[in-house]
């Protein structure tokens, strides 16, 4: 399936920002089951000097630095990727939790989602809330549909409630919130459990209008790991499904920090209001 | 039994003790106390309290008795620490880098990735090296040196080695007599070689957190020793792909930064926004600015790293670590041993951990043997006592090779707890190396700069210090006018209920108030003189008007400390601590002496302010902060003096009756203290020319408008050096105004009618005079705006730029 992505976002500044410095992962990340076919990351006014790089993760990333005076600030992300993820494997046959856990710790690569991040640390209320999908010896896939399905059934997508420094337990209190809340409180629920989870930062489609909860928007969703023979998977607990062919990746990270799409350090500027758009339909 | 480093356990002598113990008993044991107090109170006078007047005394404190080790033992030493800091320097390259330790499986990933200073940005940045490094060392029972903790960030001790050796020199010179140390200047020059090599063309600087950082003291002795700028995170921006420092004469390129705020702070945008660090750092780190140490390398100093070095060292370096650290294990892959003590594997935080702590965690936690270090010699009332130490050792890197610092800072332990105590319970030691061949001692070849061409500006001042003198010297002016104002009013209420005349001259004083922000007009304008004297009290009083304005002024002398004298810091602390006192005496308006206290008080105000400007007239060198701090008082004055007059002239009835002018020309000049001058030139006569020709033509009165705006003029001119005359032009024009009024008056058939018309031109003259100011605002101190995040939500702390 070929997407094209557009992604505007817009700071209006109340008084005249007299220097900015931005980083954006705006870029989809080139993958096995996702190709990037264009990118582009265009900002206005035009900056005074960029750079372009890989993060840690391997993640495309963009430094904006704008040093003439300006009361708004646009970025522009423009992609066409063409993506194809396989079939999921088969539930039951995948390893059992403990098992799948236990591997992480000597996977170098992995290894590093286990651990505690400052938006998904290991939670005892995550860990209590999400009890029950892992008995002993289940096999890791099947707990990790649970889960999914659990916070997609108990939890009331309302934007606007949260923010990005809502805790965990607040979300948990409140049954409500965004994708980064509910992807957030899976991580922290897999990593009390000792399993690996990344933070995954990107699009679903737009198209059927409201079929898919998270559009018009930056999407975020779980990548879990099923152990050596599987590899990572991606769930997206907003939506309740596995990830197959209505996603577009832009990057990953342990959490939402390490994936921003857009953040920045300005001089001036006053109370700003931001406005974000994203369209994510099939190229034609 | 611990080792003791001077006698051999035998009843013998260490050899390298010998000379030394030989000075100490020729001194006695009441001399050498005496000399310790001497030291003591040197180290007082010339530490930090004297740089930082009302602080607390230096927290280091010294012992007199230097730790001696035989050139022989250094030499092992060095060799050890140089090879220590090439392992480490290669595990930070490997880990910023392509992570074959971890791949490989030399490394457990949970050392790295739970670690709390591996900086995920650092990474593939070109970042990951090690410059500068210290290590703190212990002597075991059998003699051997063990590594106790290693220092990959900026180890603190550097400035204070360099002080102690030469207080000691100064105070106890027969300890010198008798033997040849190994000089400790050449280090300091190869460190300073090193600075600006890594600098290249441009210049180096110090990044410090600010004066309310423990360790900026250090910063301060640090930059001093290395000659390099001190700067914070506020003073330097990202422009084009390079960083560069604001100063007056506008950016200028650093090339090399060392680092004293730790890795996580250095780039708000990409790692923490605590407001220390500069937006944008980290992308122009890996090819326009060096960072001494890179961002991160705060990583290889965990403890949990210790137990890996011997086998890192073969894979890294093909060699076998020569200097061991404490023996330690990681108690996530083994038990812990018996009798050995658990503590964090990350982030120097020393506390014993609890066995509950390690079972819920075991892989964030480290054991370690307990180890008795080693005792040396120290003083004490009843003589020398043996107490356990520690040495800090300094290493710095200069192409490629390193070398380590020919001495070390001691420390002696009070308690069990094996860790280098915190800042404010040092008890430090010079650590001496004894040169047995003083021929081969030998320094490297010296880096020439270019001569540097005589300059008496300082126009590499950073804007952020010109900025905070600006202002100390705005408020400043403002808290003299606002209490001789005040005093000049509280005079005419002390006496019985006031004449018509007087009533209408207290009109002229409230507008005068009001004007400065010290009253209220509308609340206390026609309503008697309980409503004004009880305003004045509330202006005069704790936490009125006044004491705003000494808090402003207290703020701004506390973010100049590095850079005013002593002596000048001192009185200011005194005066203010003096005149917050006789604020707090004012009693409340039912008190019958209320205003007498008040009317006491501003003359202390008076005071305080006079003996200031008398201070930086006679000790502050003209030039640098001393023509911005003169600057924001002619200014502030300049403004106060035409609206001050503008209202003396619209004197009550004055419109309908010009000659009632006279009374307002009479109140001006006793409001610009030119009462006396005037008397003196014309007698008793008052009239309209001659008494505003002294009050705003004549340069040569400095309560006058035109001796301001003439100073002005000089200092812009200065401070642009010839180079920038727009400032000072502008100033010129403003020149011309004061004298252009007076020409109109003496040309005038009526001067009291025509002095009528004066108001509002000194009111344009005073808005002229404020938009001067935000043009030397946007000149030189526009490029310090407060930096905030956007984008990512943090807790509403805007980050810290400048003052």
């Amino acid at each position: 399936m070929i997407y094209r992505v557009r992604h505007v976002t817009r700071y209006d500044y109340q008084t005249p920002v007299d220097l900015g410095a931005h980083l954006a992962h705006l870029r989809p990340r080139a993958l096995p089951h996702q190709k990037v076919l264009r990118a582009g990351v265009h900002a206005a006014p035009a900056v005074s000097w960029r750079r372009e790089g890989t993060d840690h993760f391997g993640n495309e990333v963009t430094w904006l630095f704008l040093d003439v005076v300006h009361a708004a600030f646009q970025v522009t992300a423009d992609a066409t990727v063409d993506v194809a993820c396989p079939e999921a494997p088969e539930a039951g046959a995948t390893a059992h939790w403990e098992e799948v856990a236990r591997q992480a710790w000597t996977d170098w690569q992995v290894a590093e989602f286990l651990f505690d991040s400052p938006h998904a640390p290991a939670d005892h209320a995550a860990r209590a809330y999400a009890f029950d999908c892992f008995p002993a010896r289940r096999p890791v896939l099947d707990a990790l549909l649970d889960l999914s399905a659990r916070i997609h059934r108990d939890f009331t997508f309302r934007a606007g409630v949260t923010s990005t420094s809502t805790r965990i337990s607040e979300v948990l209190r409140r049954r409500e919130g965004v994708c980064q809340d509910f992807t957030h409180l899976m991580i922290s629920a897999l990593r009390s459990f000792g399993l690996p989870a990344r933070y995954v930062s990107g699009y679903v489609r737009t198209r059927p209008t409201r079929a898919r909860l998270g559009a018009d928007q930056s999407h975020a969703w779980v990548s879990c790991w099923l152990g050596p023979a599987h590899g990572w998977l991606d769930v997206d607990p907003t939506n309740g499904i596995v990830v197959r062919d209505e996603h577009v990746v832009l990057g990953w990270g342990r959490d939402f920090g390490d994936v921003t799409p857009l953040r920045g350090v300005i001089l001036g500027g006053g109370e700003q209001t931001l406005s974000v758009e994203v369209v994510l339909e099939e190229a034609t | 039994m611990a080792r003791d480093e001077m006698v051999d356990g035998k009843g013998g002598l260490r050899p390298q003790w010998r000379s030394l113990l030989g000075v100490l008993a020729g001194l006695g044991h009441a001399e050498l106390a005496d000399r310790a107090r001497r030291l003591e109170r040197v180290m007082q006078d010339d530490g930090v309290a004297s740089l930082l007047p009302g602080s607390p005394p230096d927290p280091w404190r010294f012992d007199p008795i230097p730790l001696p080790l035989s050139q022989t033992e250094f030499l092992t030493l060095q060799a050890g620490l140089v090879q220590r800091a090439r392992l480490l320097d290669a595990m930070l390259t490997d880990l910023y880098g392509d992570q074959k330790m971890l791949s490989q499986g030399a490394l457990p990933p949970a050392l790295v990735y739970a670690n709390p200073d591996f900086l995920r940005p650092c990474r593939h940045a070109g970042l990951g090296s090690l410059h500068c490094y210290a290590a703190d060392l212990l002597r075991t029972e059998d003699g051997a040196w063990n590594v106790l903790a290693d220092r990959t960030g900026l180890a603190d001790g550097l400035a204070h080695v360099l002080q102690n050796r030469r207080q000691l020199g100064r105070v106890i010179p027969e300890l010198f007599a008798s033997q040849l140390l190994c000089n400790l200047d050449p280090f300091v020059e190869l460190c300073m070689d090193a600075l600006r090599r890594a600098a290249g063309s441009a210049r180096a600087a110090l990044l410090t957190p600010g004066h309310d950082d423990p360790a900026w003291y250090s910063h301060v002795l640090l930059a001093r020793e290395l000659s390099c700028v001190l700067v914070e995170g506020g003073d330097l921006t990202v422009r084009d792909g390079g960083l560069f420092l604001k100063t007056l004469r506008g950016l200028q390129p650093i090339g090399a930064l060392l680092r004293g705020i730790p890795g996580r702070s250095i780039d708000p945008l990409e790692l923490e926004p605590d407001g220390l660090g500069v937006p944008g750092l980290l992308a122009v780190a890996r090819h326009a600015v060096r960072i001494l140490n890179s961002p991160g390398s705060e990583l290889v100093e965990a403890p949990g790293f210790s137990a890996f070095l011997p086998d890192l060292a073969r894979r890294l370096l093909g060699e076998t670590l020569q200097l061991p650290s404490v023996p330690t294990v990681w108690l996530g892959t083994t038990d812990r041993p018996f009798g050995w003590q658990a503590i964090p594997a990350f982030a120097p935080s020393w506390r014993p951990a609890s066995p509950e702590e390690v079972a819920a965690a075991p892989w964030r936690y480290v054991a370690r043997t307990v180890v008795e270090p080693s005792v040396a010699p120290c003083l004490s009332g009843d003589g020398l006592v043996p107490r356990p130490i520690l040495v800090r050792m300094f290493l710095m890197r200069d192409r490629g090779v390193w070398h380590a610092l020919p001495g070390g800072l001691g420390c002696v332990l009070f308690d069990a707890l094996q860790t280098w105590p915190d800042q404010g319970s040092l008890l430090a030691k010079d650590v001496w190396v004894l040169a047995e061949n003083p021929a081969a001692i030998e320094g490297p070849p010296p880096f020439r700069a270019a001569p540097l061409a005589i300059r008496r500006t300082a126009g590499d001042m950073p804007s952020r210090v010109a900025d905070n003198f600006f202002w100390r010297g705005r408020y400043l002016e403002r808290l003299e006018g606002a209490a001789r104002l005040l005093c000049l009013t509280i005079g005419r209420l002390s006496g019985p209920a006031p004449t018509p005349h007087e009533v209408a001259e207290l009109d002229v004083l409230i507008a005068c108030l009001a004007q400065a922000g010290l009253v209220n007009a509308d609340a206390v304008a026609g309503l008697g003189t309980t409503a004004l004297s009880h305003a004045l009290l509330r202006a005069a009083g704790s936490w009125g008007a006044v004491h705003a304005l000494l808090g402003q002024v207290s703020r701004l002398t506390g973010l100049l400390r590095d850079q005013l004298t002593s002596e000048m810091h001192a009185v200011t602390a005194r005066g203010m601590r003096e005149v917050e006192e006789a604020l707090k005496r004012i009693p409340g308006p039912a008190d019958g002496q209320a205003l007498d206290a008040a009317s006491r008080a501003m003359s202390r105000v008076l005071g305080f302010a006079a003996a200031l400007s008398g201070l930086t007239a006679e000790n502050m060198v003209r030039g640098g902060g001393r023509l911005f701090l003169d600057l924001g008082r002619r200014v502030e004055r300049a403004q106060a003096i035409a609206d001050q007059i503008a209202c003396a002239l619209e004197f009550p009835g004055a419109a309908r009756q010009p000659a009632r002018v006279e009374h307002g020309l009479r109140l001006a000049l006793e409001l610009c203290d030119s009462s006396i001058t005037y008397r003196s030139r014309y007698l008793s006569v008052l009239q309209p020319a001659p008494a505003l020709d002294l009050l705003l033509a004549d340069e040569g009165n400095p309560r006058g408008l035109a001796f301001q705006l003439a100073a002005i003029r000089s200092l812009l001119s200065e401070i642009g050096s010839g180079a920038d005359t727009s400032l000072a032009a502008i100033a010129t024009t403003l020149l011309d105004e004061p004298a252009s009024m007076v020409r109109t008056l003496s040309e005038a058939a009526d001067q009291s009618v025509a002095a009528l018309f004066l108001p509002a031109r000194l009111r344009s003259l005073r808005d002229a005079v404020a938009e001067l100011c935000e043009r030397v605002s946007r000149r030189y101190f526009a490029l310090l705006p407060t930096a905030r995040a956007v984008g990512i939500e943090v807790p509403s702390r805007s980050l810290r730029g400048a003052a």
